[in-house]
């Protein structure tokens, strides 16, 4: 019965993912149709339209097995051997500075705006 | 979509492969046994070692590539789950979320542009802090290369999974907000698994934090490829 039940779902996610493709597709919106389809789903459920357990079971089958998903595509490195050679390789480091950056700017301004606004809750 | 004899024969290659990295990481919980690592490098291996084109395998791997786009559609469940402290938290959540989405990529663009790389390249590396799947589909609507842009996304993830917590504790970034954002927006899930070992509250803020900058980052990398381009 789970089974059915899994497929179900999946259908149903699927049916957001490729309503999401076709709205992008129609209005030239510039964001992925899969991220137009997540929004969808999210407001959906947010507004109650579309009940949780109706999605539950299929969503937790996917994300379990996300990152097999992806495998096919990360193997394509194989056509960018080269690259990583020559200057390429330069690529690494930048990536692991640019990640610092985002980790101090994202966690300094989450964690000061948090501690203002619990202080404002404060004098209030 | 061809059904040939090789396309059945290299999906069912690529789930055995997963499924195998997968027991090993969950036996020994070494980082250097990430299924996504592991696995890529063995298939990689194996095409390189049987002279096998890319072309080829990816007739049976593109159907397993297939179920992304669902993938990231499902990824709005936990974050439904997680709205009570999303909107009890909203404005620190999402003003952190912002500068980190913009601040990854606009040094990003910097720094390959310092060192003259080419365009495709800069577009390549532009959505690396992103979740794998939205990374790749935003790095191929720009005009990058989709499965290069997976690899940046995974040094991304290491970078933040290994050095993250070493990083925040130096930088005084030692609240549960702070630490959650700061590796879900950085190092997406790969930051989001360290987060786990602070707690609950730094695993639902990082989960949070990595599903909305995938939004924000889906929303912004068009707006930051093209002020490159002006």
């Amino acid at each position: 019965m789970k089974v059915i039940y899994i497929l179900l779902q999946l259908i149903a996610i699927t049916g957001f993912y490729l309503l999401g493709e076709a709205l992008q597709d129609f209005f030239n919106i510039p964001l992925p149709g899969s991220i137009i389809g997540f929004l969808l789903l999210f407001v959906a459920l947010l507004l109650k339209i579309y009940p949780l357990e109706w999605i539950d079971s299929g969503a937790h089958f996917l994300l379990a097995f996300l990152s097999l998903f992806f495998i096919p595509a990360t193997v394509g490195i194989v056509e960018y051997g080269e690259l990583f050679s020559g200057k390429g390789i330069l690529l690494i480091p930048i990536v692991m500075a640019s990640t610092f950056l985002a980790m101090a700017a994202s966690g300094w301004v989450s964690q000061f705006a948090a501690k203002a606004s619990a202080e404002r809750k404060e004098r209030s | 979509m061809e059904f040939t004899l090789a396309a059945v024969f290299f999906a069912v290659l690529t789930v055995a492969v997963y499924l195998l990295t997968n027991f090993m990481y969950l036996r020994y919980r070494k980082t250097l046994l990430n299924p996504v690592l592991a696995s890529t490098a063995i298939l990689s291996s194996i095409l390189v070692l049987g002279n096998i084109p890319y072309d080829t395998y990816m007739e049976g791997g593109s159907w397993i590539g297939t179920f992304l786009g669902p993938a990231v559609v499902a990824l709005a469940i936990p974050l439904y789950k997680q709205k009570d402290l999303l909107f009890a938290n909203l404005l620190p959540i999402i003003s952190g979320i912002a500068t980190g989405v913009a601040v990854g990529m606009a040094s990003g663009i910097l720094f390959t542009q310092l060192f003259r790389f080419s365009e495709e390249l800069i577009l390549t590396v532009l959505p690396k802090s992103l979740t794998t799947p939205v990374a790749m589909q935003v790095a191929s609507n720009l005009g990058g290369i989709p499965s290069l842009a997976a690899v940046f996304v995974m040094v991304a993830g290491f970078t933040g999974y290994i050095i993250g917590p070493v990083f925040l504790k130096w930088l005084h970034i030692d609240s549960a907000i702070g630490r959650g954002i700061a590796l879900g927006t950085s190092a997406h899930g790969m930051g989001t698994a360290r987060a786990f070992e602070y707690g609950q509250q730094e695993t639902s803020m990082s989960s949070v934090a990595m599903t909305l900058s995938a939004v924000l980052g889906a929303l912004l990398g068009p707006v930051a490829a093209w002020l490159l381009l002006l």
